[in-house]
Formats: structure tokens, sequence, C-alpha cells
């Protein structure tokens, strides 16, 4: 698994960043969507000031310096200023080159990125932790890790036992009736913040998935994001094409992790100037579907209709990556009481690391989220991402007032 | 005095947090919306950001003791390089002014900070039955301070007038710090200069706005959206001007020509009916239902005489919010149409709008340019498009001659430079002809009164 013709040189990547962000006008309608420059207004944390300092780079009006990599490094990639754009500017696509021209420009990236993409690169590290920290819950002994490192998980037992009350039979929730090919081969892609932190809501879409058609859950990479999100571009190729070739054998590949899914679906992309690998990777991209999807779908509603009440949070990489936006509340409301909350599709800060590298940003925009999700007074707060179910298992803790669960546990 | 103890001394007065001289920082206070170049950039040495008019007033007797350059900046969203701090100096940003201060039911005025998002102003009036009408294209983002400083405009003028109509006082740092208030809440109030009108639309050249007082409208019960296309630019002019003259007076009468409403239609993936080449987009409003309906039926028999292809009212507030999402988009969609886009920005009588627009399509075709217009067909005020590359010199000089000659035509048909935007830096070298020599004249000896050392925002309107 080489690198191939794909990468980069490092001005090409800067004037890559800077072609992306060109039709920016520079009007500021991103200012009041970007979740940052709610809680940081200056105009480098913005997404303007962000497609300016790509466009300054590669035109030399800014040097490289230490305060413009922060600069570049303080963004969620959540996409939210790509959506309000007049012209659809990709910010994020043009951050993600911006940081990996820096982390060429620093001979590879640095050393905690290096750590964390080594371990998810590699399906025995990745095992090895989920193992670890599997038999720390069966001891009880997880709460001592913080909660930044281990998100403390409610189970869906927890939540049966909790929220057992009179199951109320109600209106069927409206199902897409869309059928799926008989005797489709469905494997499940089991992503590294599910197997890590998640392992009941993983085994819940087990579950769930089977209950449809016979499902194989196989061992599967990470899907690179991290590393593309981090500067480590060669080592998310590798890890693509690792995966492309796993699931060949499969017509449908279904994931429970939002940020999993986009980064998969968007896969192909990666590969359009590479004769050997783009149609192999093309067919990949576009048999994955998230969990929510494939289930509205298949034309799946909950069995048993709960009056508990349920609030959903849309991760980035779904109702942006994906524009997958109506389903997970179908299921919802199949499942339960639904009430929307205010902001639902803004970033909850987690953002992969954003949390663990910018603590009190990322904590300020949790605290709103908080807040929102209060006053829905829903019991539960679900979302589709292990990186949002850190955060808002966060919230939960804080807040008191409602739990913080994967959607596969609650429906 | 050395850079350390300058910014001791801003430090000391804003709070060190406040003040941001960073490289990145400066970069990202060297720009604004307009086509002036990102590179080379236009760097303030210090960027400060107070909180209170206090410690503006303070900012600026330290500067004018020294003699450094202030230019004051709102949201950055201005069209001709207002906020750019062209001489350095400082960058005095008032983002942190963002209170809306008093809502004043009785009399219908409301009393806020520079810093508040038009929209969001409008809004919260809107919450207790009042309108505020100004709605530049901007109004999303734009904050009131520089609505006041630019005298902006929006689509709303022709029924409701721009922002000069709302003023009624406000309260103006000096460039040496003392603290002027201007106006108040009387209706009739001739004591003295009109400074509230002097300060509106004066570029941040004669002081800082740290205060604004606003009159209000009572906010109209119904309001209706009504999209019609036309198979020329003439018959959608001709429409317009019709409805006026029969003294239907809609709240917004937009125009697009062809290009313009590709542009928007590749960015919004909307449909357009076949053979359209220009759009009318209509805001009627009213007491209810049965007073939107009237207006709409006239509108349409207007339209009808005059050729429309099709008139499409709009039947719910989504739909209503589709119609105005194509006009919102349009500026930066045709600005994302070629790598340099020179939007002007001219305003010549109203009844002169038709030939204004046929002028324009000449110089296009004169230089071999794409110059599409959209623009405010009700008021006259209208802003053409030159796209151009202007790292090809041959295209360059094209482009210059194309923007001589359509100002000059804007002049000769009586109308002016800029309607809503300003001079600032990119039409400053056409001032002379649009004012003559004496007009000039009496611009500059109002501002070297009040601020004779010239540190308020160096390099603009001349």
């Amino acid at each position: 698994m080489s690198g191939n013709g794909t990468t980069t040189s490092n001005q090409a990547l800067l004037k890559e960043a800077s072609n992306l962000v060109a039709g920016c006008d520079r009007c500021g309608n991103c200012l009041t969507v970007c979740p940052l420059f709610k809680v940081h207004d200056v105009e480098r944390a913005g997404a303007r000031g962000k497609n300016a300092i790509a466009r300054g780079l590669a035109e030399g009006g800014l040097e490289p310096l230490h305060d413009v990599q922060a600069a570049v490094d303080f963004c969620l990639l959540c996409r939210a200023c790509v959506d309000s754009c007049p012209n659809h500017i990709p910010t994020d696509e043009a951050m993600v080159r911006v940081r990996q021209f820096f982390t060429d420009a620093a001979g590879g990236p640095s050393a905690k990125y290096v750590l964390l993409g080594g371990v998810l690169k590699s399906r025995i590290w990745v095992g090895l932790g989920a193992f670890a920290l599997g038999i720390m819950r069966r001891l009880k002994l997880a709460g001592l890790l913080p909660s930044t490192l281990v998100a403390r998980e409610f189970p869906r037992n927890a939540f049966l036992d909790a929220f057992a009350g009179p199951a109320a039979l109600g209106d069927a929730a409206q199902a897409n009736t869309t059928k799926l090919k008989p005797g489709a081969r469905v494997a499940y892609f089991q992503g590294c913040g599910m197997k890590l932190m998640f392992p009941d809501a993983s085994q819940s879409t087990l579950k769930l998935l089977g209950n449809i058609s016979p499902v194989t859950a196989k061992e599967n990479f990470c899907c690179g994001l991290p590393h593309l999100a981090h500067g480590m571009g060669d080592t998310f190729l590798q890890l693509a094409k690792a995966n492309v070739a796993l699931f060949e054998d499969a017509d449908i590949v279904v994931t429970d992790c939002a940020s999993c899914g986009g980064a998969l679906k968007h896969l192909a992309s990666h590969f359009e100037a590479d004769p050997e690998w783009r149609d192999r990777a093309a067919a990949f991209s576009s048999k994955i579907m998230d969990l929510t999807e494939y289930l509205v779908r298949a034309g799946y509603r909950s069995e048993v209709k709960r009056d508990t009440t349920f609030t959903f949070h849309d991760p980035c990489h779904l109702v942006r990556g994906q524009g997958i936006r109506s389903q997970p509340r179908q299921l919802l409301q199949s499942a339960g009481i639904f009430r929307e909350m205010k902001e639902s599709d803004t970033c909850c800060g987690g953002a992969g690391t954003f949390h663990m590298d910018h603590p009190d940003a990322a904590s300020q925009i949790l605290d709103r989220k908080r807040e929102n999700i209060e006053r829905t007074g829903a019991q539960v707060v679900v979302t589709a991402c292990p990186g949002c179910l850190i955060q808002l298992t966060r919230a939960a803790e804080a807040s008191g007032k409602f739990k913080a669960m994967h959607i596969s546990q609650v429906i | 005095m050395p850079v350390t103890e300058i910014l001791d001394e801003l430090r000391q007065i804003v709070g060190a947090e406040h003040v941001l001289d960073s490289e990145v920082d400066r970069f990202g206070y060297s720009y604004d919306s307009s086509f002036l170049p990102l590179v080379p950039a236009h760097k303030p040495d210090l960027v400060v950001r107070p909180r209170t008019t206090e410690e503006v007033s303070k900012v600026m007797a330290f500067a004018n003791l020294h003699g450094i350059p202030v230019t004051p900046r709102g949201a950055a969203s201005g069209r001709t390089g207002g906020s750019v701090p062209l001489n350095g100096g400082i960058s005095l940003s008032l983002d942190r002014f963002t209170e809306i201060l008093e809502v004043d039911e009785s009399n219908m005025m409301v009393t806020v900070e520079p810093g508040v998002r038009t929209m969001d102003l409008h809004d919260a009036c809107a919450a207790r039955g009042l309108f505020y009408p100004p709605d530049p294209g901007s109004w999303k983002y734009c904050t009131i301070g520089g609505n006041v400083a630019e005298n902006a405009g929006g689509m709303r003028a022709v029924k409701y007038g721009v922002t000069r109509d709302y003023v009624m006082g406000l309260k103006v740092v000096l460039a040496d710090g003392s603290i002027l208030e201007t106006g108040g809440k009387a209706i009739k109030n001739v004591t003295g200069y009109d400074l509230t009108s002097l300060f509106t639309g004066s570029e941040g050249t004669l002081g800082v706005i740290t205060q604004v007082l606003l009159r209000l409208i009572p906010l109209p019960k119904a309001r209706g959206v009504i999209r019609i296309m036309f198979a020329s630019m003439e018959d959608g002019c001709a429409t317009v001007q019709r409805m006026l003259q029969e003294d239907i007076v809609p709240s917004v009468a937009e125009i697009m020509d062809e290009v313009s409403l590709q542009a928007v239609a590749k960015q919004s993936k909307m449909e357009l009916p076949p053979n359209a080449k220009a759009c009318v987009l209509i805001e009627v409003d009213g007491e209810d239902a049965s007073s939107l309906e009237s207006q709409s039926r006239r509108i349409e028999a207007v339209a009808d005489a005059c050729g429309s292809l099709d008139f499409r009212v709009a039947q719910s507030k989504a739909e209503a919010d589709e119609l105005w999402a194509v006009r919102r988009g349009m500026s930066s969609a045709v600005a994302s149409l070629a790598p340099n886009r020179l939007g002007e920005d001219i305003s010549v009588p109203r009844g002169a709008f038709p030939e204004m627009v046929r002028r324009v399509r000449h110089i296009a075709e004169k230089y071999r340019l794409s110059i599409p217009v959209f623009g405010h067909a009700g008021d006259g005020n209208l802003h053409p498009s030159v796209l151009c590359d202007m790292n090809n010199p041959e295209e360059a000089e094209r482009v210059h001659h194309a923007v001589d000659e359509i100002f000059a035509a804007a002049l000769e048909l009586g109308g002016t430079l800029t309607g809503e935007h300003g001079i600032g830096i990119t039409k400053r070298p056409y001032l002379a002809k649009a004012l003559g020599e004496s007009g000039v004249r009496t611009l500059k000896a109002i501002k070297m009164s009040l601020d004779p050392k010239g540190i308020l925002n160096p390099g603009k309107i001349w």
C-alpha cells in the first residue's frame, strides 16, 4: 500500500486551497453561522477569515507562521459555512489542504496526531484498545478515566430499565418504502469510535441490521478521516484502498458512524485522478449507507412506541456531509415522542479531536447545545455519530436532566 | 513613540485581549467585501476592539495626540473599501457594541449600538409590531453602524427610503476624542445644523458612531412576493415604470438580467422558464390579504400588457423565502462567475432606468465584456457587474474604459456614482466629475474642520 500520484506538492496544496475559495466574495454571511465565530468573534476564527488565510498564503500576503497554522487548526470542519454560503465555498476542504501543507512543511504531523493516526491505522491496536476499555467497563473502572478519553456510555439495557413505562402503540411513523434489492449482501462498517467508545451501541446496530437481513461484520480499517483532517493524506489513501478491497464482496455497506459514512461516501473523490483505483473507489462509495438511511429505506419501524421524549442532534457529517435530515426523525417518531431542538444542526464542538485541542471553545459550544437540549424537555438526546455522542454524554452529565444515546439503542 | 508604548497604552484603555497585533490578525482586518485585491494587504498596525463610548473616546484622543490613523470597522461587508485601513494605524473594530439599548414603543424609536446586525434589529422591532425598513442585500450580516456610516440603501427604498430616512440621532466620537450627541426623539428639530445627516454617510471620515437612534413605523400586517419573467429587460423595466405611474407602489421592485439569473440558478439549482431573459421580483405589503390580492391583480394586468412570460405569486412563506433567496444570493453568485468582478452601484433618476440599462449593454458590447446587471428598478439604483480577469492587461484596459463610460452615462442621465455603497477607495477617481470642484472643496473643508490632522479613515472619498 504505497502512496500514489494524487499526493500533491507543497505549493500546489496552497494553490488548490486558494482555488477552492477563489469564489469567496468576503461578504461575511458565514460569520452568522460559524459556531467558532460565535464563541470567539475575531476574523481569523470565522470561515471568511480562513478563506482569506488560504488565499493570503497562496498569493504571498501571509507567511506560514505558527499563528496562521493555529488559526487553520481552529476549525470544526462542520460545513455550516458551506451550507449557508451563497456560493457554497468549501472552506472545510480548503482547510484540510492547508493543514496538509503545514504538516508537510513541518516534515510530518505533530507527535500526538502521529500517535493517534498510528493507533487508528492499525486494526490490532484499535482492537486492543477496545478490548482493554471493555474490561475496564466490566470492572466498572472506566469511571476512573477522564470523560475526554472515555465517554460513559448509557447502554440500551439501562435505557430499557429507565424508560420501560407503558409502551404506547401510537401511529406508525412515515417510512420510505423503497424496497432494497432482495438478497443484497449487507456488511457493517464499524468505526473506531463506535468500537472503542460505544460497543453497546455497536451491538444494537448489528442486531437491528440482523433483524432485516443477514449481515456480515468485517474487521475493517479506520475510515481515515482523522488522518485526512490532520495532514496525513498518504495514510488516508492507504486505509481507503484497504477498505475498498475488503468490502468488494458486499452490495451495501452500512455504518452507524456519521463521520465514517461521510468520509467513505466522499472517498471516491480522492481517486478521480488514479486510473487504477478510480472505478473501484467509486463503486465502494456508492455502496455506503448510514444506518438511519438504510433502516428507513428498508421500511423499518420501532416495534414499540414508548412515551419517552427524544430530541435529535444532527451530526455535521450526517446532515451536511450526507444530506440526511429526515430519516433519524422518522425513526424516532416511531419509537417515542419527538421534540425538535433549536440549532439542532449546529456542531456540538466535538469535531474529531477538536474538543481535546481546544477544550475552552468546545465547552462553550457544548454549553449552548446543552441549553438547547434542556429547553426541549427531552429525556434523551439522540445522535448518530460517536464523536458527537462523546460530547453529548458530557453535556448529559453536566445537566443531569437528560441522557445521551446512539440512535441504534433507542429504536 | 515606540510601538510597545502605544500597545501598552491601548491595552490599558480597552483591555489586553482586545488589542490584536499578530500578523494573522492584522491580515484579517485588512480587507472588506470590495473588489480590492487581497494581496498586497492593507494591514493595520493594530486592531483595537473597544466596548464603550468612553473607551472609543480615549482611543481617539490618544491617536489624535500621536497622529495615528484610525479606520472604523463594523462587519467589513462594505463594497468600496470603506473599512480597509489604507494607511495602516489602528483598525477600530466596533463589533463588540452589540446591544439594542431601548425599544421605545410609545415614540416608535429604537436606540442601538453600532455592532447590532441589521436583520437582528429588524427582527427585534418586528417582534413588537414595529418596522425598521432599510434592508441592504447584506442585512443578515452587516451591522447598523456601517449602514449609517455608508447611508446604506436596500430593496425597500422604492417605498420606504434609505437608512438616512430613519436616523433621528447619533452619538459620535470626534477625531480629538470629544463626544458629540446629535438629534433626538423630537420629530421637529431645527436647532442648529443638521449634524445627524452630516455624519450619516460620512464613511468613517468625520467621527466614530457609537450609538444610533432610529425611527420606526408600524409593521405592515401582510406581505406577498411575486416573480415575473420577461423575454427582455425592456419589458421588465416598462412594467416597473408603468406600475409606479399608476400609483402601485410595491415595497420592493427588483430587476435582474439573464446572466445574473443564470448565475444564481447555477448556485441554487433553480429552474427558469425557457426564453426568460429578465426577471422582476416584487414585494407588496398592506393591511390584509385582500389588499395584497388587489395589488397583485393590478400588477398582473400591467405585466400582461408589457408582455410577461410568467407570473408567480408565492403561496407560502417557504416559497416567498425561496424567491427572496434568488435575489439575496445574486451579488455573490454573479461575483463567482469570473476571476474579478467590478461591482458598480450607479443611481439614476427613476425614469432614466431603462435608458441606463440600454447604455450598459452597449458599453458591454463595445468593449467585448460581460456586464450582467441587476438592481433596484423601483428606485433607479443599478448594479452593473463588470466580469473580467484583471491579470490580463489588455482586458484590464478595456475594463477601465467601460467603467469610465458607465459612470459618464450615469452622470449624463442626471444620476450619480453610487446609490448605496459609498465612494470609499474604489470610486475616488470619479468624485470630481460627479461633484465638481466646489463640491469636493466643500467636502474637504468640512473634513478639515472636524479632523484637522486627517487621522480618521485617511485615503477615502477623494
